[in-house]
């Protein structure tokens, strides 16, 4: 949930308690401050977050520019340029067909972090649905659709991804989300769930109940709306390790396909020439390790800023 | 006809540890706009009651298992939830008890009070509004129009409460229903809420039926009292009539746990609590529910062996005691128990 425990407690004496006397301006609030900008003060305390947050930013500017302004032609292929070491017509080298590193890493990010988030809010859109579904129905349904997520448990995320694209056959973008997210939602559908039986027994629940308000209408207005705050921690939860599994999966050859590069398939080019041009597989797994590193921190930072109660300020 | 008559409600709960009689045949009428106060301790079935009028308690564990609830002539208990959720808010409203927790803190009070008017009364948009801030003005919440675009975060309790009943009155009902309205606020508010209450119940002609465990509260609002005590009604009278001539020794103890600070034979000194507290309602006493807290009750009477049953001691006065006051031949016991 998103209300900072202060704005709740806070019970000032209450200004309009004798009815008749209507004092113009009275109740207005003193301070003005809105949930999102309590939200914003509190991520901004936590430095680490704020870096990382730089980080993750800089890095997504960094993907979607860079090809746009590049002198490079990702794809073209010129041998006699392969395997230059970093200079400042290549900053990161060139690799074995004579590509700049710098352009192709950038291109090879666009698709890491659109499949990343595309594959989490897959993740997330699944969760939502199973969980708030077990947790608000309740009873026997819910206990089955949770025995049946158990059994799930089971599955291993990365083989299931690769017999999943084995099924489908062909990679590209779509095949590579589904495979990603279809043994990974179990976790955010079980926080959901939990999110949604919590909330269930609110007051204002039961009040809008009390007002004649149907089902589905409790459930999307008053319900999954108080779960935004957990989802978009989870977001950034679920996203280093979809980025991590399509990197995995890229790298052992089963993701993107050449020409079109992906850090997995890129750091793969690298690792047969490691020894003697390191720089080929250390680009694309340094950028892999900022995404992660920062998307963790950003995680850690929006846990205390939209749910603060789990740690006071 | 009257409006509300409930008669002979049983509401059990079925736990774990047995079955819980939280109601056990509580029979009242409330009157076309005239309030009915509940008094009793916590854990005596007054909210339970209003919840079963309602329909609003989770079943299972709770169930109704006998008697009816006639709103206009019509079995609420017999309605689907479907019609149920056509009654709720539009007929019969309710206010809680902790205004803190009653609004959705993701949406805006203008939304929240609209919401109900544009489900129930089919009003669009621009309609839902004009009438949301006449609402916010009616209870006295200044700067309405300004407040509508408000999150709930912004509001003191006692201004939440007026939202709350912005929001139960916005559809005009025939009855509200008040469960506890002002406990969980401070003192100086809980004044004001009251006489808001009372105001708006004579502007928009409601029947209330108004819960609380504070005499005080009661005994300026309530047209009748309903005393209850372990899930039953142990007296019923007239409000001038309860106050002044109380036959029930848990009323009379509920009266002398009241403070008074001005008025006639005023007592002194401190104020005497009721000894013991109210029994399990899973395992309630066999006969009289109060014998084991009451100063007339003796071990060989008739309290500890068959339960007395509600009678009526004078016109329109209903006591369940084998000593009401006005019979009462001994004195209290010594506190030894």
């Amino acid at each position: 949930m998103v209300v900072s425990p202060q704005a709740q407690r806070m019970r000032s004496p209450d200004p309009a308690h004798s009815g008749d006397i209507d004092v113009a301006g009275a109740g207005m609030p003193i301070r003005q401050s809105s949930l999102w900008r309590d939200a914003r003060r509190r991520y901004m305390r936590n430095k680490g977050a704020v870096v990382a947050g730089a980080f993750f930013l800089g890095l997504v500017a960094f993907c979607i520019f860079v090809p746009i302004f590049s002198p490079y032609d990702p794809d073209k292929v010129d041998f006699s340029q392969a395997y230059l070491s970093p200079s400042l017509a290549h900053p990161f080298g060139t690799d074995q067909f004579g590509r700049d590193l710098l352009t192709r890493v950038a291109l090879g990010g666009r698709i890491s972090i659109a499949i990343g988030f595309a594959a989490t809010l897959a993740i997330l859109v699944i969760g939502l649905t199973y969980g708030s579904i077990s947790g608000f129905v309740g009873g026997w349904l819910d206990n089955a659709m949770m025995r049946f997520l158990d059994a799930l448990y089971g599955l291993p995320y990365l083989p299931f991804a690769i017999i999943t694209l084995a099924i489908v056959g062909t990679v590209n973008f779509w095949t590579m989300v589904i495979a990603l997210s279809i043994a990974s939602w179990f976790t955010s559908a079980r926080i959901v769930r939990g999110q949604i039986i919590t909330l269930k027994e609110n007051d204002y629940v039961r009040a809008a109940t009390a007002v004649g308000a149907r089902w589905y209408r409790v459930l999307a207005r008053h319900l999954v709306p108080n779960t935004l705050g957990v989802l978009i921690i989870a977001i950034f939860l679920e996203l280093p390790g979809v980025i991590l599994g399509e990197a995995f999966l890229s790298f052992i050859g089963l993701g993107i396909n050449p020409p079109d590069a992906s850090w997995g398939s890129m750091a793969q080019e690298g690792r047969q020439v490691y020894r003697t041009h390191t720089n080929v597989i250390l680009i694309p797994s340094l950028a892999i390790a900022i995404l992660v590193l920062s998307a963790n921190f950003i995680a850690d930072g929006l846990r205390d800023a939209l749910d603060p109660r789990t740690k006071e300020t | 006809m009257a409006l509300l008559e409930v008669d002979n409600l049983q509401t059990h709960f079925f736990t774990r540890e047995g079955v819980v009689r939280a109601v056990d045949g509580v029979s009242f009428t409330v009157e076309p706009g005239k309030t009915l106060g509940i008094v009793g301790e916590s854990g005596c079935g007054k909210s339970v009651t209003a919840l079963s009028i309602m329909s609003l308690l989770p079943q299972p564990p709770a169930k109704i298992v006998g008697g009816s609830v006639r709103f206009e002539g019509f079995d609420l208990a017999k309605l689907s939830e479907r019609d149920l959720e056509d009654v709720r808010g539009n007929e019969i409203a309710m206010i809680f008890q902790d205004p803190m927790t009653s609004l959705n803190p993701t949406l805006k009070i203008g939304t929240q009070i609209m919401e109900t008017m544009q489900r129930h009364l089919g009003l669009d948009r621009k309609q839902a509004k004009q009438r949301a801030i006449e609402l916010l003005e009616e209870v006295h919440i200044p700067g309405a129009a300004d407040r509508l675009n408000d999150y709930p975060h912004r509001f003191s309790g006692g201004m939440r409460q007026r939202v709350m009943i912005a929001i139960a009155i916005s559809c005009n009902p025939k009855l509200l229903i008040a469960d506890e309205p002002t406990t969980a606020l401070d003192v100086t508010v809980q004044a004001g809420i009251l006489d808001l209450l009372e105001e708006l119940q004579e502007e928009y002609e409601m029947a209330m039926i108004l819960i609380t465990h504070d005499m005080g509260v009661v005994a300026e609002a309530a047209d009748d009292i309903v005393v209850m005590y372990a899930g039953q009604i142990v007296e019923q009278a007239a409000s001038l009539e309860l106050f002044d001539h109380p036959e029930h020794p848990y009323t009379e103890a509920l009266l002398g746990a009241l403070p008074q600070i001005e008025g006639e034979g005023i007592r002194e000194g401190r104020l005497t609590a009721i000894p013991g507290r109210p029994p399990d309602l899973a395992d309630p006493p066999p006969a009289c529910r109060f014998a084991p807290r009451c100063p007339f009750s003796d071990r060989e009477d008739s309290c500890a062996k068959e339960p007395p049953e509600l009678r009526q001691i004078r016109s329109g006065h209903w006591v369940r005691s084998a000593h009401p006051a006005s019979e009462r031949t001994r004195e209290p016991a010594v506190a030894s128990k």
